[in-house]
This record gives C-alpha cells, sequence and structure tokens, in this order.
C-alpha cells in the first residue's frame, strides 16, 4: 500500500516538474508574448554600426473593421551594434518579444551591402526564426524608406503582399525570387556568388526621353523606371555580389537573361526586331522548352563556357496587315529572336565576368568536375579565373503562331 | 553473447558483456544528448536541457516495463513512417537538387576520403543491433531474411539522408549545421500553403529516438541479465534510464559532447561494433572448425 502511494507521489511530482520546466518556453513562445515582424530593414547607421527596422502588423484589427480596410503596419527603428541588440532594444521598447519566424523579407540598403554583410547574413541564418525562404532586397534607398513605401494595394495583408510580390519573377524574369537561404548559400560557395533583389522606391521625377523604344523598357530597375502609382516600392533588377560586397546592379532584361540562364523563368515578354520591318518591333511571349545546357571546359586555364537554350514562343503583338500564318514568315521572326535573345545573353554574361567579376550564375559548380579534389579547385581560383571566362551561346527558338488573330 | 562464452568461457562472455553495455549506453547517451540540444535550440529555448533528456529518459522506463515484442510492434508502426518521411523529404527538395554538388569526385583528397573518412563507417554503428537480435526472432530460421530486410532498409534510408545532403546546399555540406536534415525540412514549400512542415518531421524524428533509444536498453538490460544470471531485469530498468541519463548531461556543453560523437563514437563503433564483433565470429567459426576436424580425425583413429 505505502509502495502504491510513494510511486503517485513520485508520478505526480514528476509531472510538476515537467510541467514547471516546459511552462517557460511555452510562455515564451506564446502569441500573446510575441510582437510578430514581417519585414526587416538593416541600414548603415553614422551614431552606431547599424540602424535597424522592424516592420509589424495587426492582423486583428483587419478583423474588427471589416475586411475591406488594410490592417496598418507600423515600423520602428533602433540604432545598434548587431541584429540581436536591436532586437533587444525593440523587446524592451515594445514590451514584447520579436519574433522573426514570419518575416518575409530583409531588407539593406545600398550602402550598407557595399561595406559586406556577411556577419549579418550569418547572423540571421544562426537564427532559428528566420526561414530559408526569406526574400533579400538590397534596396537603392535606405531600407527604411523602402519598406515605408512596401504597401499592399490589392491586399488587406501586407505579409500577403509579401508572400506573393517575388512570384512575378516566373513569369517576367524581370526580377527573381532571391531567399536568404539561397543567399548564404551562395556566401560560403567557392564556385558562385550571391545575388539579392534591386528593390528601390519610384522616383516619379524621372524624365523621358521622349522615344518610344523597347530598350527603354527593358534597361529599367529600381529606382531609375517610369513607374508611377500608390505603392512606390518596386523590386525590379538584381543585386549582383562579390562574396558579400556589393559589386553592381543588373537591370530588368539583364535579370530576365539570369533568370533564363538558372532556369527560373516559366515564361517571358520580349520585344525582338521585327526582319520585316526597320526600326519596329515584335512582341514575343517566350517560354523555355527545356532547361538550358550549360557546358563548362577548362582550355589553357580559361574557362569556355557554352550555353545551349531553346524556346518555343509565340507573338503578342499585333500590327495592321500582319500575316503570321506564313511559315517564311514565323522562321525569319525565330530568327530574329534567336540572334537578339543571344545578343542579349552574351552581353549579359560579359558583363558579369569583365565588368562585374561575379559568378551569379553558378558555372563555377559545373567547372569542378574538371578537378579531382576541393584543394585543385581552390588552388585554380575560380572567383578571380572567372573574369577572363569565353562565352558561347547558342539560342533556338520557334516562333510557332500569333494568338486569337493569326491574319490582319 | 553466447559465442562469446562458447569462444572464451564466463570471462569472455562477461567482458564482451560488459564491453557492449557501455559501447551501448554511451552511444545512445550522446545521441540523445546531441538531439535534445537540438531541440531545445528549435523548440523549448527557455527549457533546461536536463527536463528535455529527462523526458525521453521516462518514455524509455515506462516503454522498458514491456515485452519485447510490443516494444518491436511499435517499432513496426514508426519505422515506415520514417522511411516515408525520409522519401518525402527527398522528394519535395528534388527541385533544390544539384548534381554538380558531387564534384570534385574526391571532395577532400584522396587521403582524406579514402583512409580518414573511414572513421565515417561509425554511421554503420546501428549494425550491431544485428548480433543481438536472434534470440528474439520468433522464426530464427528466417533469420537470414531479417537481417537483409534490416540491411536493405538501412541503406535505403542512409542512401536518401547522404543524397539530400549531398545534392541540396552546399551550405549543409561545409557549415555544422546542429540538424542537416531538419535544415533541409525547412526548405519544403508547396506554394504558398503547405509551408513549415519541419514540426512533423521533428515529431516523427522524436518518435523514432524514442523507438531506438528503447531498443538500445532492452538489449543492454538482456545483456546485464545474462552475464550476471539475474532472474528478473524490471527493478534495472530505472538505474539503466538514470545511467543514460547522467552519461548524457557528462559532457559540459555541445562543442565536447558534437567531439564525442564525431570522433570518439564514430572509433568506438568501428572497434567494437566491426572489429571485435565480426573477430569474435571469425574466431568462433574457426573453433567450431578446428573442433570439427579434431572429431573427425577422432572417429577416423577410432
Amino acid at each position: 500500500m505505502s509502495k502504491k502511494i510513494f510511486k503517485k507521489i513520485f508520478i505526480a511530482i514528476l509531472i510538476i516538474m515537467l510541467l514547471l520546466a516546459f511552462s517557460k518556453s511555452y510562455s515564451t513562445l506564446n502569441i500573446d508574448n510575441l510582437s510578430v515582424v514581417v519585414a526587416m530593414g538593416i541600414d548603415a547607421s553614422d551614431k552606431n554600426h547599424l540602424q535597424i527596422s522592424f516592420q509589424f502588423t495587426n492582423p486583428s484589427s483587419v478583423s474588427e473593421s471589416g475586411t475591406s480596410e488594410q490592417a496598418p503596419s507600423i515600423i520602428y527603428s533602433v540604432d545598434a551594434s548587431s541584429i540581436s541588440s536591436g532586437i533587444n532594444l525593440i523587446n524592451t521598447y515594445i514590451g514584447k518579444s520579436v519574433n522573426l519566424s514570419h518575416c518575409k523579407v530583409i531588407a539593406f540598403s545600398e550602402e550598407l551591402a557595399s561595406r559586406g554583410i556577411s556577419d549579418e547574413i550569418y547572423t540571421l541564418i544562426n537564427d532559428t526564426q528566420i526561414r530559408p525562404s526569406t526574400n533579400i532586397i538590397i534596396s537603392k534607398t535606405s531600407a527604411r524608406e523602402y519598406l515605408e513605401n512596401s504597401k499592399p494595394l490589392f491586399e488587406n495583408l501586407i505579409t500577403k503582399y509579401y508572400e506573393v510580390f517575388s512570384g512575378s519573377s516566373s513569369y517576367t524574369g524581370f526580377t527573381t525570387n532571391a531567399t536568404i537561404g539561397d543567399f548564404f548559400d551562395h556566401l560560403i560557395c567557392h564556385s558562385c556568388e550571391p545575388y539579392a533583389i534591386l528593390g528601390g522606391v519610384t522616383n516619379n521625377s524621372t524624365e523621358y526621353s521622349g522615344t518610344t523604344n523597347s530598350e527603354n523598357d527593358t534597361s529599367t530597375k529600381s529606382n531609375s523606371s517610369s513607374l508611377s502609382g500608390q505603392s512606390t516600392a518596386e523590386n525590379t533588377g538584381l543585386a549582383v555580389f562579390k562574396d558579400d560586397v556589393l559589386v553592381g546592379e543588373l537591370n530588368s532584361i539583364e535579370t530576365l537573361c539570369f533568370s533564363i540562364i538558372r532556369n527560373q523563368v516559366d515564361g517571358f515578354l520580349i520585344s525582338v526586331p521585327n526582319p520585316n520591318k526597320a526600326n519596329s518591333y515584335i512582341d514575343l511571349h517566350v517560354t523555355p522548352l527545356v532547361s538550358p545546357k550549360i557546358d563548362v571546359n577548362i582550355s589553357n586555364g580559361t574557362p569556355y563556357i557554352t550555353i545551349d537554350c531553346r524556346f518555343t514562343g509565340r507573338i503578342y503583338s499585333m500590327e495592321d496587315s500582319a500575316d503570321y500564318l506564313n511559315d517564311n514568315m514565323l522562321n525569319q521572326i525565330s530568327n530574329s529572336c534567336n540572334s537578339y535573345l543571344e545578343s542579349i545573353l552574351t552581353e549579359y554574361l560579359y558583363k558579369t565576368a569583365k565588368a562585374l567579376n561575379s559568378d551569379i550564375n553558378g558555372f563555377g559548380k559545373i567547372a569542378r568536375k574538371h578537378f579531382f579534389t576541393l584543394d585543385e579547385f581552390y588552388d585554380y581560383n575560380w572567383g578571380e579565373k572567372y573574369k577572363d571566362s569565353f562565352f558561347e551561346v547558342t539560342v533556338d527558338s520557334s516562333i510557332r503562331s500569333s494568338s486569337m488573330l493569326t491574319e490582319s | 553473447m553466447d559465442i562469446a562464452e562458447y569462444l572464451g568461457g564466463k570471462t569472455l562472455k562477461t567482458f564482451i558483456g560488459i564491453v557492449f553495455i557501455f559501447y551501448f549506453l554511451f552511444s545512445s547517451s550522446i545521441l540523445l544528448r546531441n538531439f535534445c540540444e537540438c531541440l531545445k535550440i528549435v523548440y523549448y529555448p527557455m527549457t533546461s536541457l536536463i527536463f528535455i533528456i529527462l523526458t525521453f529518459i521516462i518514455v524509455i522506463c515506462i516503454t522498458l516495463h514491456h515485452r519485447f515484442s510490443s516494444i518491436a510492434k511499435v517499432n513496426l508502426l514508426i519505422i515506415p513512417l520514417v522511411i516515408i518521411s525520409i522519401v518525402f523529404l527527398f522528394i519535395a527538395n528534388i527541385k533544390n537538387f544539384s548534381l554538380d554538388n558531387i564534384f570534385p569526385i574526391f571532395g577532400d583528397g584522396l587521403f582524406n576520403t579514402f583512409v580518414t573518412g573511414l572513421g565515417n563507417l561509425g554511421a554503420f554503428g546501428g549494425i550491431t543491433l544485428l548480433y543481438f537480435l536472434p534470440p528474439y526472432l520468433k522464426e530464427p530460421q528466417k533469420m537470414k531474411k531479417v537481417y537483409l530486410t534490416s540491411i536493405i532498409l538501412g541503406t535505403i534510408y542512409f542512401l536518401l539522408c547522404v543524397s539530400i545532403i549531398l545534392f541540396m546546399f552546399i551550405s549543409l555540406m561545409y557549415t555544422n549545421q546542429i540538424m542537416p536534415l531538419y535544415s533541409a525540412a525547412r526548405y519544403i514549400e508547396f506554394g504558398n500553403f503547405f509551408q513549415r512542415l519541419e514540426s512533423i518531421f521533428l515529431l516523427i524524428w522524436i518518435l523514432q529516438m524514442i523507438c531506438y533509444l528503447t531498443i538500445i536498453a532492452k538489449i543492454s538490460l538482456s545483456i546485464f541479465k545474462k552475464i550476471t544470471n539475474i532472474r528478473d531485469e524490471k527493478p534495472l530498468i530505472f538505474v539503466f534510464g538514470l545511467l543514460i541519463f547522467a552519461i548524457s548531461l557528462l559532457p559540459k556543453n555541445y562543442a565536447i559532447s558534437k567531439f564525442i560523437e564525431d570522433y570518439i563514437y564514430q572509433y568506438m563503433v568501428i572497434i567494437v561494433s566491426i572489429f571485435l564483433g565480426i573477430a569474435l565470429l571469425g574466431l568462433a567459426y574457426l573453433k567450431k572448425r578446428k573442433k570439427k576436424e579434431l572429431n573427425t580425425d577422432v572417429k577416423e583413429n577410432i
């Protein structure tokens, strides 16, 4: 009898002990004690090393006021020597624990990125709350300004906006879904370099050249586009890094080339020269048929990179007296598309090699097959040899027809 | 144990028994410690490690009160879940795979791959359990089939795990991540709807860990029972539980427990599980053959 009572007391003590032990973690992670950060902005600061901005949202305000109103977003900024100190200060200020597990966007200012952001990236990756799918943005303006101008227009919640904005990369190719997971992976990789989304705030005072030129459309990038609207934050182009330092930017057409080579675009619109009319362009909707075939050879110590792309497409724009049922016409447009894509891809590749010396395409990973050991590969110093690379791009596109109208 | 007794009498049986009990308790404790360190980092930041480990120990001690067949049946439920989860992890991450990660083919060099890399044989530590399986088999004649199935399933599991780590991201290989497969699970996303599936994986791995530790403790208890000839091992369940608990708390920090897992445990597996196990089996076979030859000679002389 006494043995049974002793056993019951022992079990009760054990249960109470475990309840007490685990209640601390429960309290810490309890939703009532958390303030959910939806985006984070990191700027260089004069006072301290960093200025960290946290964007919060109050989803309950939507349900209280009906679904038609947008949930207000709140931004707090703090000057701190590190991200962790910044979080600590904000925790004290708002009286709740900052939780980053729903943080969709981390924006760095261009100024900070130019100094190098490896410490910040390592710290963020070391945090269990930060998800690898969090988008990383390099803002042409300050990161705080970028967050202030990021407003959801078609959604009530800013989180929903951050969730979907990078999705346009799959059908435009003018931006990319750059995540912190990929950034970190490329940062520690000796055979590729990191990249991020180029963000900015629309400058409504941009002056136009006055001429209608498709090159104007495709050479835009964040902070220099002709966009205007209620939401002034934009994400066009790509920020290119060498190790952890920002070394350059890609405009929309160069970002499209990047997306094509990395097979990150499902289909895209391009304007190619009209083979039958000088100074005229035809808009095509082009879809990659297979992922690009990339081969890297090392010839006399110099990388020789060949890229073979295959596309199919349809004519998107229509003009008076067009005849797109003519096989010869379609072949001519296909040839025009081939030469145009070959030219922009080659130009883009030489820019990454000669001007930026940054292998964001990850050709180094393919080049590793020519080496037996990692030491041999490290001795070769791919990071430096990449600038001497030669490229050969072959594009084989087949334009099949137009869309609803075939003749006019 | 019977083979050791056949080979060297009771002394060798006791010695081998103690070696294997130490090996099982030590390896399971370190495994538990490292797993709990991960749990603490991911889910229980404010809970003391002692209580996280204690929870496992309590579950193991309760489970050990049941018969081996009951434990085996629970395993039968959990193992398919584990296999399905790893296959799912592999398939869901295929979009992130890059086959180029396999190059350079000799990695850190020939010496590091083929000589220093021998230490990685420690990953096959689970094979040791096969030495102690025969007494628990309902149909011992099907031993070969059971062993083959276990090895094939284990190999598939290993191949999938290694493939995920190798092909997925360079960061999974080159950074010493606390749980590479957990990191891989964090990348699983199906659109904007299915995200954050890593919690399910962790739940499955917790169940897997409990099953593994229970089997290890049960076998250790049965070895102890054999070398001491005690009638009932139940009073020892809490002693073994406490031993695992105490050993798992020995490393001062994660760096030490990781060092033990990566170096000491690896070589322990090679020495105990591979060399000692195979040497015992080989010597016993030789002894049996010699005895057989002697018997034949005696019969012929007669």
